[in-house]
């Protein structure tokens, strides 16, 4: 057994609300990928009109100091627009003339007067642009524009930390948000289709609890509401019907089963009753005809009374078979002794030989019910005798080994067919014709949790019934 | 009486408009025209505006205060008469000594003089003028005392000129500017007016805090008040110089006085200025 079940192994009242849930969780990530996204090209908006905003705004207030050269201009106007535009925003602009020289920078420290401003130019990107990269720090460049001409080059350095706290707090929020959502939903959508499947859980747990007998489903638990889901139940219902009827009929042809048996015997045992009945007659006439000579009538009254013992035996034994009030006995050595005088009648009427080995103790064999015991080996019996014919072998071996009791009979008849084989080792529906004996065996085995094997060696045919020997207090 | 003189001036500023006004639209006598220098805090609206009031109230009539931003365009406005008056500086009026006539000159901490500060970045190894050779260098105004003057003779006594001395000399236009300058790293040193950086290291101490100074000029003559020599007679121009000097006595007078962290306004005389024009004779010398 697995420690974790295959998901397709779970109740499907399980499986339908985690589907559910993971849907929920695909449609949260969907969701959250969307805002993220939208957010980065509101992000991205705004850093970009900024940007342009600041290098426009520059490009006409430094115009003329930037042609006249006037670096303290150029740095006032830099510096004043610095404290008045979002001051948190711009790190450090740049402004270089034409030859790429920094004429004046908002951090002069950072970028000296008359040094080139191409390193600073690394990385830099139109402000049109301008993309949200990751870094806390992004470059923007753009030619400073005078009267339609290039006089110069702006370069800004934005800090855009803000806007990426911004979005690592989103993304949280819709981390925790959606989880705490999908996992709401999630529970709710398991509470709703609980709700909708519990029809089908009772249905599951009917067919489960049954056993092999389907109990239905009372009216109320039925889903008027669900057309489908009623009419399967209403299906079902009748399938439990349909198989209780089943039952019946097998338990019923199970019990004629026996007076089949004992049908199967009564010519043989008739033979059995008749014959010492001619016996009693004799003696019966010789104690009449020799009433005076006393050692005649005791010999004849000997006679008699050993007629009338084996008349009692054979009866007793059909009796047995017959009774209705075995259910609880355990099995004693008496009911196989029983089962060799019902059967050996038909052994001598076929002039066939029995081999009889019961060597099971009483002890092993009180672990067993009678009743099944006697069923199925008298049906195997008598199947065996059937098929071996005239002259043929029989056999029957009872033995005890560790924990389980084999009986094995064999017999030298032709074999058996495949439909006789389905009959004995399968559990699939009856083929057409043929008695149901064998099924019968079939059904007691397994009823007595044991198996059947079967094997044809050296023209002869092996029916060995397996029963696992339970506690004695189990018996 | 009060009425009498306000008519008086009223009507003295009637016939001198034609030769200050500009207003050929204004109804009524032009205001008289007082022009301010770079040399205090230019961009204290406050200042202005108290100022503008006391001068108002002490001449009786309307005042505009001009704001130019070089020291060559007030002394152009004071010659060309679209100015009546001007707060200048010691170099420029010793320029024109000839056309301009003192009207007073401000007292501060005591007396009417000031020094020239030279200053570095507050982390600046440099003590002297001599450390900042093939620096960026900011100065005020080619036209200041302070914040030119006594940089440029102090290297003309060496036989140097500015751009020769440092890499880079630029001219802001404004004391609070160099300051900026320096304070932003934009130059290393600067040469500005002392009383502008100690107004400026009580209004605005987080700016001065970035810079140091490494050298005091001597005592200079303050930044005077000035008018056309020929328009001193001029009862506007008279009325002026009688308001400025009256500013210490009056409410609207000592507010301006405070916001200007002066104490007053003294008639003040042209050996003041002395050590202005030792330094513009070494400069020419240089």
């Amino acid at each position: 057994m697995r420690a974790v079940p295959r998901f397709r192994d779970l109740p499907v009242t399980l499986r339908v609300p985690l589907v559910m849930a993971g849907l929920m969780v695909l449609l949260g990530f969907l969701a959250s990928q969307s805002v993220l996204s939208a957010l980065g090209r509101v992000q991205d908006a705004r850093l970009s009109e900024t940007a342009r905003l600041h290098v426009e705004g520059l490009s006409v207030a430094l115009g003329p100091s930037v042609l006249r050269q006037d670096v303290w201009e150029v740095y006032d106007i830099l510096d004043r627009a610095r404290s008045a535009y979002d001051g948190q925003r711009l790190l450090l602009s740049i402004v270089a003339d034409e030859r790429g020289r920094i004429l004046a920078a908002t951090d002069p420290r950072r970028a000296p007067v008359g040094e080139a401003v191409a390193g600073f130019e690394v990385n830099a990107v139109p402000p049109d642009a301008i993309r949200m990269t990751g870094d806390s720090t992004l470059r923007v460049m753009a030619p400073l524009l005078f009267q339609g001409r290039q006089i110069g080059q702006i370069v800004t350095e934005l800090d855009v930390t803000d806007l990426l706290t911004e979005r690592r707090n989103v993304s949280m929020w819709l981390l925790f948000g959606n989880a705490a959502a999908t996992a709401l939903l999630a529970f709710g959508g398991w509470l709703a289709v609980a709700r909708i499947l519990r029809p089908v859980g009772t249905l599951v747990l009917a067919m489960d609890d049954s056993k092999g007998a389907p109990r239905p489903i009372s009216e109320a638990d039925i889903p008027r509401g669900d057309p489908g889901l009623s009419r399967l139940i209403l299906t079902y219902n009748r399938m439990t019907t349909a198989v209780e009827s089943r039952a019946e009929a097998e338990r019923r042809l199970a019990e004629r089963e026996r007076f089949v048996s004992l049908g199967r015997l009564s010519s043989s045992l008739a033979h059995e009753v008749n014959n010492p009945l001619g016996g009693l007659l004799n003696a019966a006439d010789t104690i009449r005809t020799y009433s005076d000579r006393p050692e005649v009538v005791r010999q004849s009254a000997e006679l008699m009374l050993r007629g009338l013992s084996h008349l009692r035996d054979v009866t007793r034994a059909i009796l047995d078979e017959n009774r209705l009030d075995r259910i609880g006995q355990v099995l004693r050595r008496e009911d196989l002794e029983d089962l060799k005088l019902l059967f050996e009648p038909e052994v001598s009427s076929r002039a066939q030989s029995l081999t009889w080995k019961a060597e099971a103790g009483q002890d092993e064999l009180a672990r067993f019910p009678a009743a099944p015991v006697r069923q199925v080996v008298l049906n195997l019996l008598l199947n065996a005798g059937a098929a071996a014919g005239q002259n043929g072998i029989v056999g029957l071996s009872v033995a005890a080994e560790q924990d389980r009791l084999a009986i094995e009979v064999t017999d030298s008849g032709p074999g058996l067919g495949q439909a006789d084989l389905d009959r004995l080792l399968a559990s699939g529906p009856l083929p057409p014709g043929g008695g149901v004996g064998l099924r019968l065996v079939h059904d007691l085995v397994r009823g007595l949790g044991g198996e059947i094997q079967h094997e044809r060696k050296d023209a002869r045919t092996y029916v060995r019934v397996i029963l696992p020997m339970k506690d004695s207090s189990d018996a | 009486m009060q009425s009498t003189r306000r008519a008086v001036l009223f009507g003295a500023a009637a016939v001198a408009a034609p030769f200050v006004g500009t207003r050929g639209w204004a109804q009524g006598p032009a205001p008289f025209k007082f022009a301010l220098t770079p040399v205090f805090l230019d961009n204290d609206a406050a200042v202005i505006d108290a100022l503008r009031l006391a001068l108002s109230q002490g001449m009786g009539q309307e005042i505009e205060l001009v704001q130019r931003r070089t020291y060559q365009e007030i002394s152009g406005a004071l010659l060309d008469g679209s100015v009546d008056a001007a707060w200048t500086c010691g170099f420029p009026y010793l320029q024109h000594r000839t056309e301009l006539s003192l009207l007073g000159v401000p007292v501060w901490r005591g007396q009417p003089l000031y020094q020239s500060y030279l200053i570095v970045g507050k982390d600046d190894a440099a003590k002297t003028l001599s450390d900042l050779r093939g620096a960026a260098h900011a100065f005020s105004d080619p036209d200041s005392n302070s914040g030119f003057l006594v940089t440029a003779s102090d290297l003309a006594g060496d036989h140097q000129t500015p751009e020769e001395f440092f890499s880079r000399v630029i001219f802001t236009y404004g004391h609070r500017n160099v300051v900026r300058s320096v304070a932003g790293g934009l130059t290393r040193s600067g040469s500005v007016d002392g009383y502008v950086w100690e107004a400026l290291s009580v209004a605005e101490p987080e700016l001065t805090a970035q810079t140091k100074v490494i050298a005091r000029s001597e005592w200079l003559g303050f930044p005077p008040m000035v008018a056309r020599k020929d328009r001193m007679d001029d009862p506007s121009v008279q009325a002026c110089r009688t308001a400025l000097l009256a500013l210490s006595d009056n409410p609207l007078g000592k507010q301006a006085l405070k916001l200007l962290s002066l104490d007053g306004i003294i008639p003040g005389e042209d050996a003041l200025f002395e050590g202005i024009a030792a330094r513009m004779a070494i400069l020419a010398d240089g």
